[in-house]
């Protein structure tokens, strides 16, 4: 049967690629993973095993950017919160309004997806510095909560035209006024998009060196990224520590993606499925 | 539920008072700063001084006969080509492959998937050590193989630079594209596929035939990311290079960055960023225009 060993060929090959691929997709964390934990004089040696767990490379990265690491918490959770919100807020209007006005807001806001952030960056800079927030925490929430209000109100509105609009009616017959609609019945109704949103914010905020540069000076605000960024920038690396502090700020927003995976492929699949 | 009058309704102001606080959001932290970037782009000033001098548009004919500055817009748009045709084509490879059932998809799945979810500095600290020219992972493996003859000075070399750079990006982004048109793949209705197999179709023709077009949501969707990924482009540059050597993987968002913050001119910087923003706005707002234009055919059904 000539077919048959055709079919075999080709998952052969399949398997080859996909293996070859994996390989490639999984080297580069794994070395980065084994680097963290090999003393100054066996980093040079990339293909070999650790030959015990230098743990120290870990103590220094904390020692120089454990401060960071902690603003970086306190800068994500909030500020992944707001933004949720905000395009909740944003997204229900837009949702549910009938005529060309919703339409044109909704317009405006997308907009702001393809503004590159260097055109705002040297006003903000000043702006953030005026209201008294530059180097803060806070400052930072409000600049990661105003720069997500167009792709999650694109997210959360898309997600809320998909909810039934039946509920709506239902709840309006009844007396429920669109306020109290959307806190108490849509809101809980739409955990599977915002938790879809939710990862996607985290991703977003915890991994951002842009504004955090611009914004942030010192160790009072300045989250992991900025860290990270001067280490890998400068011109001698010590490779032991970065890849012990590149590995910690991996570990919280990849253990997200693989706890929620399956929300956050339902979440997108509504997204890109409409 | 229409209203005879045109007074507006209860629901009307529920609508209105839930969009106050976005719209004030993007009025402060959009429509001002850019309509400010581009006043600041008008000025010669170094952020410190009281008074800002106005010069007209000599910023933008300076730059626009400045190499350095060429040189940046012509590395945006390489890498608008490439994020639009190289992690796009392999995740779109890798979401074909996985689709047609193959033993541990999962584990696959979860793997290309990866080093989308880590951040931009943590992308450029492991390149940059995979890259290290006499003992990073790259070099080793070359020399293994046999190859080493001809491993570079990977972020060293100006005319290898931004090769290195797109290796490293590609590694990263490919995971989305990836996931994205293998979530679109798996909304496919299996009865298409089977017709066409039933019709003696080639798993090849399947693929480009009934696939692919069905795919059109997904692909929208990864192209308009990675462009705007592209003109946006800054932390990993940012932290590999710092656009270097001698300018050579600089960016307009990298150079503008190290115009405003590096040297304090900030009407040059303002000009740069208004000359992305313009590049950007032509590459991007046809996607803009057929996302909104989605939204109201999905509704008109």
């Amino acid at each position: 049967m000539s077919s048959s060993s055709i079919e075999q060929r080709q998952t052969i090959l399949t398997r080859t690629v996909l293996i070859g691929m994996a390989v490639i997709f999984v080297a580069p964390l794994l070395v980065a993973f084994l680097t963290s934990f090999k003393t100054p004089s066996e980093i040079t040696r990339v293909l070999s095993i650790p030959s015990q767990l230098y743990w120290e490379n870990y103590a220094i990265a904390f020692q120089r950017a454990g401060r960071t690491f902690l603003n970086s918490i306190l800068i994500t959770v909030p500020a992944v919160m707001l933004s949720l919100l905000i395009g909740a807020i944003a997204g229900y209007p837009l949702a549910y309004m009938r005529g060309s006005s919703g339409k044109v807001v909704y317009f405006i806001l997308l907009t702001g997806m393809l503004v590159p952030f260097q055109i705002v960056q040297i006003p903000l800079f000043f702006l953030i510095q005026k209201i008294g927030l530059y180097d803060t925490i806070p400052g930072m929430w409000l600049v990661h909560t105003a720069y997500a209000v167009p792709f999650c109100t694109f997210f959360m509105r898309n997600f809320f035209a998909s909810v039934p609009r039946s509920m709506y009616e239902a709840a309006l017959i009844d007396g429920c006024s669109p306020n109290l609609y959307f806190w108490k019945l849509l809101l809980p109704a739409s955990t599977s998009g915002l938790a879809a949103l939710a990862i996607i914010q985290s991703r977003a905020i915890w991994n951002d060196l842009l504004f955090a540069i611009t914004l942030t000076t010192s160790d009072s605000a300045r989250p992991a990224t900025v860290a990270i960024s001067g280490f890998a920038s400068s011109l001698q690396v010590e490779y032991g520590p970065l890849m012990a502090s590149t590995v910690v700020s991996i570990i919280p927003v990849m253990a997200a993606y693989l706890l929620f995976q399956k929300s956050f492929v339902r979440g997108l699949l509504g997204g890109a499925g409409k | 539920m229409a209203q005879p009058k045109s007074r507006l309704t209860r629901t009307d102001w529920t609508h209105i008072a839930f969009l106050v606080l976005p719209a004030l959001l993007f009025v402060t932290f959009y429509i001002y700063p850019v309509i400010s970037s581009i006043g600041l782009s008008l000025h010669d000033w170094d952020g410190f001084s009281p008074r800002m001098r106005f010069i007209g548009i000599t910023n933008y004919t300076v730059l626009a006969g400045q190499p350095r500055f060429l040189h940046a817009v012509f590395n945006n748009i390489l890498w608008v080509v490439f994020m639009l045709i190289v992690p796009t084509g392999i995740g779109l490879l890798l979401a074909a492959i996985l689709d047609r059932g193959i033993r541990g998809e999962k584990a696959f799945r979860i793997i290309f998937f990866l080093p989308f979810t880590i951040p931009a500095v943590a992308v450029a600290a492991i390149w940059r050590w995979m890259y290290e020219p006499d003992n990073g992972l790259v070099t080793t493996v070359m020399k293994v193989l046999g190859l080493g003859g001809f491993a570079q000075n990977w972020l060293g070399d100006p005319s290898v630079v931004n090769f290195s750079l797109m290796g490293a990006v590609a590694w990263w982004t490919t995971g989305f594209a990836f996931l994205v048109f293998f979530a679109g793949l798996r909304n496919i209705p299996t009865e298409c596929i089977e017709a066409a197999r039933i019709e003696g179709a080639t798993p090849w023709q399947v693929f480009w035939k009934v696939s692919f077009p069905l795919l059109w949501p997904s692909t929208i969707i990864v192209l308009g990311m990675a462009a705007i990924d592209a003109m946006r482009l800054f932390d990993v540059v940012w932290s590999m290079t710092k656009g270097g050597p001698a300018y050579s993987s600089e960016v307009l968002a990298t150079q503008m960055y190290d115009l405003a913050f590096g040297r304090f001119d900030m009407g040059r910087a303002s000009a740069v960023a208004v000359y992305l923003f313009i590049i950007a706005g032509i590459i991007i707002m046809p996607y803009i225009v057929y996302m909104s234009r989605r939204v109201q055919d999905s509704e008109a059904e």
